[in-house]
């Protein structure tokens, strides 16, 4: 069963089409990588995914439940509370963290499991040291975002998604606010994601880091998919000129 | 969480025991009460003594008046500007404080008159002018709204003062007569026009440095003015008074306060310029000690203020932010009316609705009411705006984040966006606070006796500014502690950015 399925998205910024007819659907434990020149429409479709959009037709399904239907007058919405639960279907690392600046870490990853899941504190706890052993960075479970460099902020932002025990995860340009050296740190805890059979969606410049983990690529321009398919096929041997174009200009 | 919702619960708690304190307090004496509105900053008729009571020949004439019918005499200072108000709503029984007739006969249903006042003219002892006639291209003084303004302009005026008026250079109107005589000691006015019991009062505490002129502007006659109407109440109160002048009682407390030549039931004519009512200059002490009584008011306004309208800001940002396009229109036109008029007006209009718009009378205590409600209903609209602002410049990201992660609207306002929101807003928020701190002088228009009013009644009998001038101290010292509390808090937001 596909962990999630969009089709047929249509999204629209007054005159502007961000969006013209996205298909897209991932299986359990697929590792899928977005890639694509800005302002084509990749971001948005990943807002739109998550819900932090409203699309204009298309529909949207999460494990098998379709939570936003294709309607003649445009896409059709469930009410808000049924929009909160598909919510815990996924986890999304943003690109500029969005960390609570006001809770330690401890509270920014424990926060959401105790208070919305209403899970046993010191489960949480402990499964938040886990955490924070994985991604690399126990030794600041009391630390404020504030005092944290952009790659351990993101790291917290990973352990945060991971706390929820999501059936799946977005990553949009997750590397994109950082430093070089630092983008590899952060690259390192995904692939593990990746080894550990993490279902992910990945938004990315890094092309080899894409090629690398990345069971399928989907390369997109003006609201399209061009191309789709392996790392080999996509990266290596692309067949569409717009591809070829934005790859060449990359590795210069 | 919980501990917010648990302030929240104590706050309302004692909310509701503070007003029904109030309340109770208020229904207790509710009998045979004789209510005399007086302006307190009108010696020697009506104003605060050394000893912070309120005192003065009418005072003393209508505590004698209740003792002889049995009454409670309740001494009840008011803003001159609201007195019709005040006697229409019932708030007071009568206007006794050298109250003039001439020219409200048909306003007031009147005592036979008591006193005889003049209209007369202070000057400084060597500034030449002697009679009426050199006034001709100087500056006068006069109290705004007083009967030496409608002597001299007034539509009765006479064609004599009326020429006066014009052959000035100046008409020069004061808010009292303390500016008064420190605008003629300074030469800013050339003279002052005032009542002669007023004056007399005034030169009795001062040096040998003003004298008053022989000529008159006018003669005047005062009386106690009741609601119109009001016929039973003012002859029970006559005929006490003429039983008083009977048995010499009346003579003797006119004797008491100088008054007894202005008294026009008594057989002389001529005004004993030398008034016998002495001012005691008070220690700054003193000062303090009287003040001190007129904090606790400050005090409680300014809490109470902070208690209802920190909360009412927060639902008016709420509405202000909503979706739906009239709810927001409310909440702006609200904001607008509450930042775009006076306070002062909108604390007059809080008090009077009641009575002209729904033609409920209101009970004494609910002056307090007036002046928290209006005062919460004002600063939450300042409040309103600083939280929107507060709120709105909190990144889109976090409410996005919250959004994923399953907090509802509520949990993420109340543990994503307040906390975030109060840090932003506390430098403003501590400017409205200390603005408060001042503004609390304002309840002085509903009469509502704060601090800074009882500075201006004693500054009155002191015929001195120097009460003020320890008001502004305790101004100070209270904001001084604000701003440290503020920071305070401040400090401890800082652990993060």
């Amino acid at each position: 069963m596909s962990v999630l399925e969009l089709k047929n998205i249509k999204k629209s910024f007054g005159n502007k089409v961000v969006l013209q007819d996205i298909t897209l659907k991932v299986d359990e434990g697929e590792v899928v990588s977005i890639i694509g020149p800005s302002g084509s429409g990749k971001s948005t479709l990943l807002r739109c995914a998550t819900f932090l959009e409203h699309i204009d037709n298309g529909s949207i399904t999460y494990a098998g439940s379709e939570v936003v239907k294709k309607g003649t007058e445009g896409a059709v919405y469930p009410s808000k509370k049924e929009v909160q639960k598909a919510c815990a279907n996924f986890g999304l690392v943003f690109q500029n963290f969005n960390l609570f600046p006001h809770f330690s870490v401890l509270k920014n990853i424990a926060d959401a499991p105790i208070v919305i899941q209403k899970r046993n504190k010191e489960e949480v706890y402990n499964e938040v040291r886990e955490l924070l052993k994985k991604v690399g960075i126990s030794d600041k479970e009391n630390a404020y975002p504030c005092e944290l460099s952009g790659g351990q902020q993101q790291r917290v932002a990973i352990a945060r998604a991971l706390a929820l025990h999501p059936a799946m995860l977005y990553f949009d340009e997750p590397t994109s606010a950082l430093d070089p050296e630092i983008t590899a740190e952060i690259l390192r805890v995904m692939k593990g994601l990746a080894a550990e059979k993490m279902t992910m969606v990945i938004v990315t410049h890094e092309i080899d880091f894409a090629k690398a983990v990345s069971d399928r690529v989907i390369f997109m321009d003006g609201g399209m998919v061009i191309e789709e398919g392996s790392p080999t096929d996509v990266i290596d041997n692309p067949k569409n000129e717009r591809t070829k174009t934005f790859l060449t200009k990359l590795s210069v | 969480m919980i501990k917010v919702k648990k302030c929240f619960v104590a706050g309302i708690f004692c909310l509701i025991a503070i007003t029904a304190g109030l309340f109770f307090n208020s229904v207790a004496y509710a009998k045979q009460e004789f209510i005399v509105g007086f302006d307190a900053e009108f010696p020697p008729y009506g104003y605060m003594d050394e000893n912070g009571e309120y005192t003065g020949f009418d005072l003393d004439l209508a505590d004698e008046v209740c003792k002889r019918r049995g009454w409670t005499l309740v001494k009840r200072p008011i803003l001159w500007d609201s007195k019709d108000s005040e006697l229409e709503t019932g708030a007071i029984s009568c206007i006794w404080n050298g109250f003039t007739m001439n020219g409200r006969e048909s306003q007031y249903t009147w005592s036979t008159p008591y006193v005889d006042n003049s209209q007369v003219v202070i000057v400084k002892k060597d500034s030449g002018i002697e009679k009426l006639s050199d006034l001709a291209g100087k500056v006068l003084a006069v109290q705004t709204d007083s009967s030496a303004l409608a002597a001299l302009e007034g539509d009765d005026a006479t064609d004599e003062n009326k020429a006066l008026a014009a052959s000035l250079k100046n008409l020069q109107q004061v808010e009292n007569y303390n500016s008064a005589f420190m605008n003629l000691e300074s030469g800013m006015v050339d003279a002052i026009a005032m009542d002669i019991g007023v004056a007399s009062y005034q030169l009795s505490t001062k040096d040998d440095t003003f004298i008053m002129l022989d000529e008159r502007l006018s003669s005047e006659e005062y009386g106690i003015g009741f609601k119109l109407g009001n016929t039973e109440l003012r002859d029970e109160v006559q005929t006490t008074l003429l039983e008083m002048l009977e048995d010499g009682t009346f003579e003797s407390i006119a004797k008491k306060w100088g008054l007894e030549d202005s008294v026009c039931l008594s057989e002389e004519d001529t005004l004993n310029e030398a008034s016998g009512a002495k001012v005691t200059k008070l220690s700054v002490a003193e000062i303090i000690k009287q003040l001190s009584s007129g904090i606790a008011a400050t005090i409680s306004v300014f809490v109470l203020t902070l208690l209802f309208s920190m909360p009412l800001g927060l639902l008016i940002a709420t509405i202000r932010m909503s979706k739906f396009k009239l709810l927001e229109w409310i909440a702006k036109i609200y904001i607008s009316i509450m930042r775009g008029t006076p306070l002062m007006l909108q604390l007059l209009v809080v008090f009077f609705a009641p009575y002209y718009v729904f033609k409920i009378s209101t009970p004494y205590s609910y002056r307090f009411y007036a002046t928290i409600i209006g005062f919460s209903l004002n600063y939450a609209a300042y409040f309103a705006e600083i939280y929107r602002s507060g709120i709105q410049s909190i990144p889109r990201g976090q409410r996005e984040a919250a959004q994923i992660m399953g907090y509802n609207r509520s949990q993420t306002f109340f543990r994503i966006i307040f906390p975030q929101m109060v840090k932003r807003v506390l430098p403003p928020v501590t400017n409205e606070v200390i603005t408060l701190v001042k503004d609390t002088s304002l309840a002085f228009v509903l009469s509502y006796t704060e601090m800074f009013t009882m500075a201006k009644q004693i500054a009155a009998s002191q015929t001195s500014l120097f009460p003020l001038f320890v008001a502004g101290v305790f101004y100070y010292v209270f904001n001084f502690i604000v701003a440290f509390f503020m920071e305070r808090i401040e400090k401890r937001l800082d652990y993060y950015r």
